[in-house]
């Protein structure tokens, strides 16, 4: 599978220009920035500095854009846990755990954790991409409706975890966060609940009202608080802290490989990518974990799992531009503009042609995902100052700076307007006791689900013997049945073992 | 008081003369020394789309003509309903232009999004680009040729799924076919995409039977598809397969895909004549210079200098038999 004729061209290519190398750091260091600005998503960083490739040879242009993907990659993982806004909409299982282990003063350790957890998981799925570019691109290409139908149901289950003390509530929360999710013009191009506005044609804009539902509610709660983390002898940022919360990670090889495996897949599925695969990462270590129920109240493990599958869903993603020349979703499509711009075409031909540039980007992303942690590491210890920052301070900052970055989105003042009513719904929802994090999730699937399930209607023609031809989908839902009946053996026996222990101690 | 309120309206005075001072010579030299300042270019689709590619590959030639910077400002969303309003808003002193696919966005704006706008309002300047529907099939499927297809939906039209894009100019050209080959509209089995894109890479990975999607979408997918039916007059980029008037005869009904290219604000001609001329003659020289050509086609990108009266009325045309279809494309 591994040409090595290719490979030691590669490394030619590699070593052959300190041009290729130039542009990495300074890379890595625009996408930590611009990934951790909350609202500027990895498209737009990359976006904004694609005009610049134009005047650099293909190589170190690919190099250029693909550090930045990998540095806004992680930097929307620091805003998450530090303040709860996800940077970016796949760094938002990173707030469930990360956020709480921020605000009980374990900052240092959820940065460390988040970064290793990333690093590890960008590097694996190269690793991946390496041996499996070819199979992965044929996979890709059979997942109809019904698998991506399976995939988002899939997603829907980590509403039972994200419900806390009342799962009526926690499922009407989702269930309206579904529903909000399929305002606009649908797939067979009819237009529900946009009540006239233009604007929502297309949805409503899921980062902004994402940053309203999760952060502004939290920061207006804390308006009482004088400090992120109350404790004032936790309030240090430390080094040896961080580094022990690599350590930890390191310490979590299974969650890693899982997340990687699921950040892979789903990855590489056009349009659906990292958004979702930290969700499903992040369950189903909720799921499989025996302190499953610590989950959402400051566990690393779900640190881990959300960033493990975030940031390898890169290489998935990368492998669908690579194989099949399909962009799966903004960034890869601005790697092909990329492409474009010197005149290369991305698909089938490009590889069996050019394997040795697809190797020398694959080795370039390994060198990137190995400085991005010498490089995180200072970024984190940096950014960890926000907890020393006094919220009478912060909260006004984090506000201004989440209304710019609404605004930056689609450069209209709908951003804007879409955090001010879901920061509103969001206080009123934290109120009263229904949890957030459920109706971001449901707003994120809304629309995967709608699609997917008429889509899988329509080529049926409403028959339900539609799902045997279909193994793909069968399977997942097999692996779906099969996640969910272990784990409720494994509590059950748990249960059973602590209750004999108990006996026998009584 | 009284002092006071005599300095102000002084002061107010002063200043409102200053500032008409100012800006009337500014006005002025607008007019005459256009372009003065850079120039904006909306395209009212998100980065990386065909629109977006095309604006971004034909700037630097653009500026190198008109002797100032092209900046390209993306305002996607809601069918680019979005950004033509918001095109339309800015001032038509020619330093706001419009790179986009005219049909079948501007027509469906008007015809099904209540658009605050005619058609007319845009002025076409050249619309090089004028994409064709395709109907192709997976390498995998079986399906061998149209008439394959037609015999199968003759025979049972349930029989195959069909994926396109809703209120599309794809979707006028299959119920045309319908119609031709006699076959049933109702009931057959349509599954809709919410882009090209995701449509296309439905045919390649055989999850629809056949797809009807724009042409020149499908080049990277060559390797996984077979094509059909092109619904053009002459065989575009190669495909083999049928052509409509193979089936239907020299005047067969078929409408064309995305027309994209330049626009201006209609307005401008008559308000700005100058600019529109100079802009015009920009765009022209720009199209038709060798080093354009030369890196446009290697993009994949058109180029070709059709100019504003065959632009206006190719998308006229497009209109009206849009305008003639609009049950169709109202939600499929």
């Amino acid at each position: 599978m591994i040409d090595f004729g290719a490979l030691d061209a590669a490394f030619a290519l590699l070593s052959s220009s300190w041009t290729a190398w130039v542009f990495v750091l300074p890379g890595l260091i625009i996408g930590l920035f611009f990934g951790a600005m909350p609202g500027i998503s990895i498209t737009m960083a990359m976006a904004i500095f694609l005009p610049m490739t134009l005047y650099m040879d293909f190589l170190p242009a690919i190099i250029f854009l693909t550090a930045i993907y990998t540095g806004a990659g992680f930097g929307g993982s620091v805003p998450a846990v530090l303040m709860n806004i996800p940077g970016t909409s796949s760094a938002l299982a990173t707030t469930f755990d990360g956020y709480p282990m921020a605000r009980q003063g374990r900052h240092n350790e959820a940065l460390g954790l988040a970064l290793t957890a990333s690093v590890l998981g960008c590097l694996a799925s190269y690793i991946l991409l390496l041996v499996l570019i070819a199979p992965v691109s044929h996979v890709v290409l059979k997942m109809g409706p019904l698998e991506l139908f399976v995939i988002a149901v899939w997603g829907l289950l980590l509403l039972g975890s994200l419900s806390g003390n009342s799962l009526p509530r926690g499922l009407l929360a989702g269930v309206f966060g579904v529903l909000l999710g399929t305002i606009g013009m649908n797939t067979a191009g009819f237009i529900r609940g946009t009540m006239g506005v233009p604007w929502l044609l297309d949805g409503i804009p899921t980062i902004p009202a994402m940053m309203g539902l999760l952060a502004a509610s939290q920061l207006l709660g804390l308006i009482n608080t004088s400090y992120l983390i109350e404790d004032e002898g936790l309030r240090k940022i430390s080094m040896p802290k961080i580094l022990s919360g690599v350590k930890m990670a390191v310490k979590e090889p299974k969650i890693i490989i899982r997340g990687t495996l699921i950040g892979v897949i789903v990855g590489s599925i056009p349009g659906v990518g990292s958004s979702i695969s930290n969700l499903l990462s992040y369950s189903e270590a909720q799921r499989t974990s025996d302190d499953g129920e610590s989950f959402g109240k400051g566990n690393p493990k779900g640190v881990i799992a959300a960033e493990a599958a975030n940031s390898s869903s890169e290489g998935g993603a990368m492998a669908t531009m690579l194989a099949l020349g399909i962009p799966g979703g903004g960034a890869t499509a601005i790697l092909l503009a990329a492409f474009a711009m010197h005149n290369i075409v991305g698909g089938p031909s490009f590889i069996a042609q050019n394997k040795d540039i697809v190797y020398a980007i694959i080795f370039s992303n390994f060198a990137q995902a190995m400085l991005l942690f010498f490089v995180g590491l200072g970024f984190v210890y940096l950014a960890g100052y926000v907890v020393r920052v006094p919220l009478r301070f912060l909260i006004p900052s984090v506000l201004v700076v989440s209304v710019f970055g609404s605004y930056a989105i689609d450069g209209s003042a709908s951003g804007p307007i879409t955090l001010a009513v879901f920061s509103v719904l969001g206080w009123a929802m934290v109120r009263y006791d229904y949890p957030v994090a459920a109706t971001v999730v449901g707003l994120l699937l809304g629309r995967l689900l709608e699609g997917n399930l008429l889509r899988s209607y329509q080529v049926s023609g409403g028959k339900l013997s539609y799902a045997l031809e279909r193994p793909g989908a069968l399977f997942i839902l097999a692996l779906l049945v099969l996640s969910i009946v272990l784990s409720v053996i494994s509590r059950a026996r748990k249960k059973r073992r602590l209750s004999v222990r108990d006996a026998a101690e009584s | 008081m009284k002092s006071t309120l005599t300095r102000r309206h002084m002061l107010k005075l002063a200043s409102t003369s200053a500032a008409a001072l100012i800006a009337a010579p500014s006005m002025l030299r607008a007019d005459a020394n256009y372009p003065s300042r850079p120039i904006n270019v909306i395209v009212p689709f998100k980065a990386g789309g065909y629109n977006d590619r095309l604006a971004r590959a034909f700037a630097p030639f653009l500026q190198e003509k008109l002797g100032q910077p092209v900046n390209i400002i993306n305002k996607g969303g809601a069918g680019a309903l979005l950004g033509h309003s918001y095109f339309l808003q800015q001032p038509d002193d020619g330093y706001t232009i419009l790179c986009t696919s005219a049909a079948p966005y501007l027509p469906l704006n008007v015809l099904l999004q209540d658009a605050p706008f005619k058609v007319s309002d845009f002025q076409m300047i050249n619309l090089p680009s004028q994409d064709y529907t395709l109907l192709a099939t997976s390498k995998d499927s079986g399906i061998t040729s149209i008439d394959d297809v037609i015999a199968r939906l003759k025979a049972d039209n349930t029989s195959l799924s069909i994926g396109l894009q809703p209120a599309s100019a794809d979707l006028v050209n299959l119920m045309l076919l319908m119609d031709m080959s006699g076959i049933s509209r109702e009931g057959l089995r349509l599954v809709t995409f919410d882009g090209g894109g995701p449509a296309r890479n439905a045919v390649a990975g055989n999850v629809v039977d056949i797809a009807l999607v724009g042409g020149q979408g499908f080049l990277p997918l060559v390797e996984q598809i077979t094509p059909l039916l092109t619904f053009d007059t002459e065989v575009q980029d190669g495909w083999g397969g049928k052509l409509i008037t193979d089936l239907g005869g020299a005047d067969a009904a078929f409408v064309y895909g995305s027309q994209r290219g330049w626009a201006v604000h209609s307005s401008m001609m008559t308000s700005n004549p100058d600019v529109y001329a100079k802009i015009t003659t920009a765009i022209e020289a720009a199209s038709k210079d060798p080093a354009t050509i030369e890196a446009l086609t290697s993009q994949q990108l058109a180029t070709q200098w059709r100019g504003p009266e065959a632009s206006n009325k190719a998308l006229a045309d497009t209109s009206k038999v849009m305008a003639q279809y609009v049950d169709l494309l109202k939600g499929a």
